[in-house]
């Protein structure tokens, strides 16, 4: 009886095993499809400076779920928030990342991203892909990218750089900065707007 | 210059170890956050008016292969802090590649500007005191920004002093036989100086791209300093699985809509 317990278990833990790995497998394979078409082939391509920005555009908004980061990233004030407020901050926070990721993602210009496997995440729909960029010198800088999957779309909602969060960061900056600006949120917002070209 | 900073250092340590014994390094108070935030502003001003010039001047009278040439020899004398370290945290193999290390590059690497040592096997693996503190499980304290220096805890201060102090290049002011008083202070600080140079020169494009970008910078510094510095493995080797990676935090806490 024991063994067949046993049996059961180990069955059921493989099962288990083989859905994630399936996952992972999914996961790895589309942030591999991002790096080569967005900074592999964008950036060491030779298009003008408005084309860049237009894939990168369309890119950012196809594989970066932009929606879900902003709302992470107002923490707690994204409750207190109006609709239009919410709004008018995911659309200047959609446009900023778009800036500057792609004046950011120039750096990996003529590196290659190395795929080291994946990371279960706590969040039971997420996983991390782990990543690493060779550098001229020192060790390769870590990348992480956090993949959620919503009805079988895959989309980044993190990216980890050297154990940096990039949603965790801007949280950071932007609930710091509703709490001492007398302007709340609107003040945010018209600053945000204010650093875009 | 660098012995006023240590002390500066050292003084601002001993004053939060005795205000701020059980802090994590994101708690802030507000006390804290106003010398934090003024001692920021200071130090943005020092950046843009004397030190990200220097950097830049640096920049255009070197090319990149000097500048690689001058980051190694910084890096080299950083070697024998590894020793020492690894040794502390009970990890003689490693002691004894850093060790392996600074032999062949000081020598076939020409004091240090050539990294012979990684092609022969022996891959760069530093580490320093603060490491060790924190394999020894002393806790981190707040985060503070330290005049000049920047970004930095109690136990990252404490680790940078002791780090300091086992360079070959602190000695040299003791130890040195040439010239006079003012020439062998003069020759410490000039290569100070430089390293400190050196390492700002690298990171002109990163800090300008983060200034332009936020809305607080001190907030985003902070913030990105404290989540790298979790990466630090802390002591008591605790089950993995146990306890999610940092940046594992849940996306949804906030939101039960």
């Amino acid at each position: 009886m024991k063994k067949i317990l046993a049996l059961v278990f180990l069955g059921f833990f493989s099962i288990v095993n083989a859905a994630q790995a399936l996952d992972a497998k999914k996961a790895e394979k589309f942030v591999q499809n991002v790096t080569t078409a967005g900074i592999e082939e964008l950036i060491n391509s030779d298009v003008s400076d408005s084309e860049r920005r237009a894939r990168f555009t369309k890119l950012f908004n196809e594989d970066l779920d932009l929606d879900f980061i902003g709302r992470f990233v107002l923490g707690r004030y994204w409750r207190t928030a109006t609709p239009a407020q919410r709004d008018a901050f995911i659309d200047v926070y959609r446009k900023l990342n778009i800036q500057t990721w792609s004046e950011r993602f120039n750096e990996f210009k003529g590196k290659h991203f190395e795929f080291l496997g994946t990371e279960t995440s706590k969040s039971p729909d997420q996983i991390f892909v782990n990543t690493q960029v060779p550098m001229e010198e020192g060790s390769p800088a870590s990348v992480k990218w956090r993949v959620k999957e919503t009805n079988g779309n895959m989309r980044i909602v993190d990216i980890i750089i050297e154990n940096v969060s990039l949603a965790q960061t801007a949280r950071s900056e932007y609930t710091a900065y509703i709490q001492k600006s007398p302007k709340g949120i609107d003040g945010l917002i018209s600053d945000l707007k204010s650093k875009l070209k | 210059m660098l012995k006023t900073l240590k002390y500066i250092a050292f003084s601002v340590l001993l004053g939060h170890l005795v205000v701020y014994p059980a802090f994590g390094a994101e708690d802030e108070s507000s006390a804290l956050e106003t010398y934090n935030r003024a001692m920021f502003n200071f130090n943005s001003a020092a950046d843009y008016y004397v030190i990200k010039p220097a950097a830049k001047g640096y920049r255009a009278v070197t090319n990149g292969f000097i500048r690689e040439r001058v980051h190694n020899f910084f890096a080299n004398l950083k070697e024998p802090v590894a020793v020492v370290n690894h040794t502390l945290q009970g990890n003689l193999g490693d002691s004894g590649k850093s060790l392996g290390r600074f032999l062949v590059n000081s020598t076939l690497g020409l004091l240090g500007t050539f990294d012979v040592a990684s092609g022969w096997g022996l891959a760069n693996n530093k580490t320093g005191f603060d490491e060790t503190l924190a394999k020894w499980c002393v806790p981190d304290g707040p985060y503070i920004v330290l005049p000049i220096l920047g970004a930095s805890t109690p136990r990252a201060t404490v680790g940078l002093a002791a780090d300091t102090a086992a360079t070959p290049t602190y000695w040299a002011d003791y130890y040195a036989t040439f010239g006079n008083d003012l020439e062998k202070y003069s020759f410490y600080y000039g290569l100070t100086a430089l390293g400190f140079v050196s390492i700002r020169e690298e990171n002109i494009e990163l800090l300008d791209k983060l200034t332009e970008s936020s809305v607080d910078p001190y907030s985003t510094i902070k913030s990105a300093y404290i989540q790298n510095r979790l990466k630090i493995a802390a002591c008591a080797p605790k089950d993995k699985d146990a306890e999610p990676a940092s940046y594992d935090f849940d996306f949804d806490e906030d939101f039960d809509e």
